[in-house]
C-alpha cells in the first residue's frame, strides 16, 4: 500500500455529517485541491456561498470533467436583504438525499459556511446553540462573529419537503418536530 | 432518542462498498449513488421501525403510520428539545468522531451517535458517569493511553508515546469498532495528535494535518511537540487489514 501523491484538503476542509450520507465543508478549492476532491470525495454536488463571480476556468472545468452539479448560492453577509431565500435554497439541497455526496463551501470556510452549518445544526440536527457557538468557533478560528451566531439563532423558515428524500440525519428531528406541533 | 442501528447493517453494506469500489468508481459518473443513497435510506427507516418496538415508553412515541409515512415534511422551527454535543466535537470521518471529555449533558447527543466504541486517550480516569454511560449502553471504552506493560504516559502536559498512538490507531483502522469516538479530556492534543497521525496514514501533506491539529487547540494554539510527534510518525507501524479496514481508507491508501 503505497502512495504516489500528498493530499491536500481544501482550506478548513472537514465533515459535516459523516453517517448515511457525507455532507462536508471547506473554503473555495483550488486547482491544488482537485485530487483531494477527486480522490477521495466522490462529489455529486457543490454548493458555493459567497459573493466571487464568475468561476474561475480551471474550476469550472474541473467540475464538468468531474460531473459535479454546481449551485452558486450569493451571500455576501448575513444582513443581506435575501438572505433567506438564499438559506432556504441551501436546506432544500441538503434536505434532498439524491444530491450527496456534497460540499458546501465559502471564500475561507469560515463565516459564510459557518452560518449554514449552523443552521442545519440547528434546524436538521437539533443542537443547542452552545455546540453551533462552539463549532463556529472552531473554524473561525476564535474570530468572533456575534451578528452570525445572532443570525442563527433568530433563523425559521417555512419549507416543505419531501419525506423520503430527507437524509437520515436530519430525519429524526424533523419528524418529531411536526409531531410536537400537532399535539 | 433512539436513532438507526447502523453497526450491522452498515458493516456488510460497507464490505459490499469495498468490494466493488473499484467497479464503482469507473462506471459511476455519480448518477448512480441515487440508487444506493435510495436504497440506504430506505433500509434506515425499516431499521427505525424496528426499533421503536423496543423503546422505553419515557421515549418519545413517534406515530409511523401517520408521520413516518406521509409524503411531506414541514420545516421552520428547530426542536423543542436540544441536544448537547461534548466540547470540541466534529465528525473526522464516516462514523468517527472526536471530541472532549463528554459530560452528563452529553449523553443524549452520544446516543444519537449509536457509538459502539470509545478510545480514551487521556492517562487519568474518565468521570464515573462516563464509566457507568458506557456499561449502561453497552459501549466498550478502551484506554488507548494506560499501558501497564508498556509504561503509562504520565503527565497530562507529555505527549503521548508512539505505543499508545498505535494502540489507537489499531483500533481506528478496523470497521469492527465502529461507530467510533476519539476522545481526551478537552479534545486537543491528544485527540489532535492520533487523528493527525491518521491523516498522515491517509496520505494528507503535513500543512494541511498540522491546520487540522490547530483548529482545535483554541486560544493558546498549537504545541510544537504534537506536531513533530506527528511527523515523526511512521505510519508504517499500523498494520491495516483490508477486510476490516473503513472503505473511506482504503480509498485513501488506494
Amino acid at each position: 500500500m503505497t502512495r504516489i501523491t500528498n493530499y491536500i484538503p481544501p482550506l478548513n476542509f472537514s465533515p459535516v455529517v459523516s453517517t448515511d450520507v457525507s455532507l462536508y465543508r471547506s473554503g473555495y478549492p483550488m486547482p491544488l485541491n482537485y485530487q483531494f476532491i477527486k480522490d477521495q470525495l466522490n462529489l455529486k454536488t457543490i454548493i458555493y456561498i459567497g459573493d466571487k463571480e464568475p468561476i474561475s476556468p480551471e474550476y469550472s472545468d474541473f467540475l464538468e470533467r468531474e460531473n459535479i452539479s454546481y449551485y452558486h448560492v450569493y451571500m455576501d453577509s448575513c444582513r443581506d436583504k435575501d438572505i433567506q431565500k438564499g438559506m432556504d435554497q441551501v436546506l432544500k439541497l441538503v434536505l434532498d438525499v439524491d444530491n450527496y455526496p456534497i460540499l458546501m463551501h465559502s471564500n475561507k470556510g469560515k463565516h459564510r459556511v459557518g452560518v449554514v452549518v449552523g443552521i442545519i445544526r440547528k434546524l436538521l440536527q437539533g443542537w443547542s446553540i452552545a455546540g453551533i457557538y462552539q463549532e463556529y468557533g472552531i473554524f473561525s478560528g476564535g474570530l468572533k462573529g456575534d451578528a452570525d451566531l445572532e443570525f442563527i439563532t433568530m433563523f425559521a423558515t417555512d419549507l416543505t419537503v419531501r419525506n423520503e428524500k430527507i437524509p437520515g440525519f436530519a430525519k429524526l428531528c424533523l419528524i418529531q418536530n411536526s409531531n410536537e406541533k400537532k399535539v | 432518542m433512539s436513532i438507526l442501528k447502523p453497526t450491522h447493517d452498515i458493516a456488510s453494506s460497507q464490505n459490499d462498498e469495498v468490494n466493488t469500489i473499484s467497479a464503482d468508481l469507473i462506471i459511476s459518473s455519480l448518477t448512480n449513488q441515487d440508487n444506493r443513497g435510495n436504497i440506504c435510506a430506505v433500509e434506515t427507516e425499516v431499521e427505525e421501525e424496528e426499533e421503536y418496538e423496543e423503546e422505553d415508553d419515557n421515549n418519545i412515541y413517534i406515530n409511523e403510520e401517520t408521520e413516518s409515512g406521509k409524503e411531506q415534511v414541514h420545516v421552520s422551527h428547530a426542536p423543542e428539545e436540544r441536544i448537547v454535543p461534548p466540547l470540541n466535537f466534529c465528525p473526522v470521518e464516516r462514523f468517527l468522531y472526536r471530541s472532549g471529555q463528554p459530560s452528563p449533558v452529553n449523553f443524549p447527543f452520544l446516543l444519537n451517535l449509536n457509538l459502539k466504541t470509545i478510545i480514551w486517550l487521556a492517562n487519568e480516569e474518565p468521570q464515573d458517569t462516563l464509566l457507568e454511560f458506557c456499561d449502561a449502553h453497552e459501549i466498550e471504552l478502551q484506554f488507548a493511553a494506560i499501558n501497564p506493560d508498556g509504561g503509562e504516559d504520565d503527565n497530562p502536559w507529555d505527549g503521548l508515546t508512539e505505543h499508545s498512538i498505535i494502540n489507537a490507531l489499531q483500533t481506528i483502522v478496523n470497521q469492527d469498532n465502529y461507530p467510533l469516538l476519539v476522545c481526551c479530556g478537552m479534545g486537543r492534543h491528544r485527540t489532535g495528535t492520533v487523528i493527525g497521525c491518521l491523516r498522515r496514514i491517509m496520505g494528507w501533506n503535513l500543512a494541511s494535518v498540522s491546520e487540522e491539529y490547530r483548529r482545535f487547540t483554541g486560544s493558546r494554539g498549537g504545541r510544537i511537540l504534537v506536531e513533530l510527534l506527528i511527523e515523526a510518525f511512521d505510519t508504517k507501524l499500523v498494520r491495516i487489514e483490508r477486510n476490516t479496514a473503513p472503505s473511506w481508507l482504503l480509498k485513501a491508501l488506494k
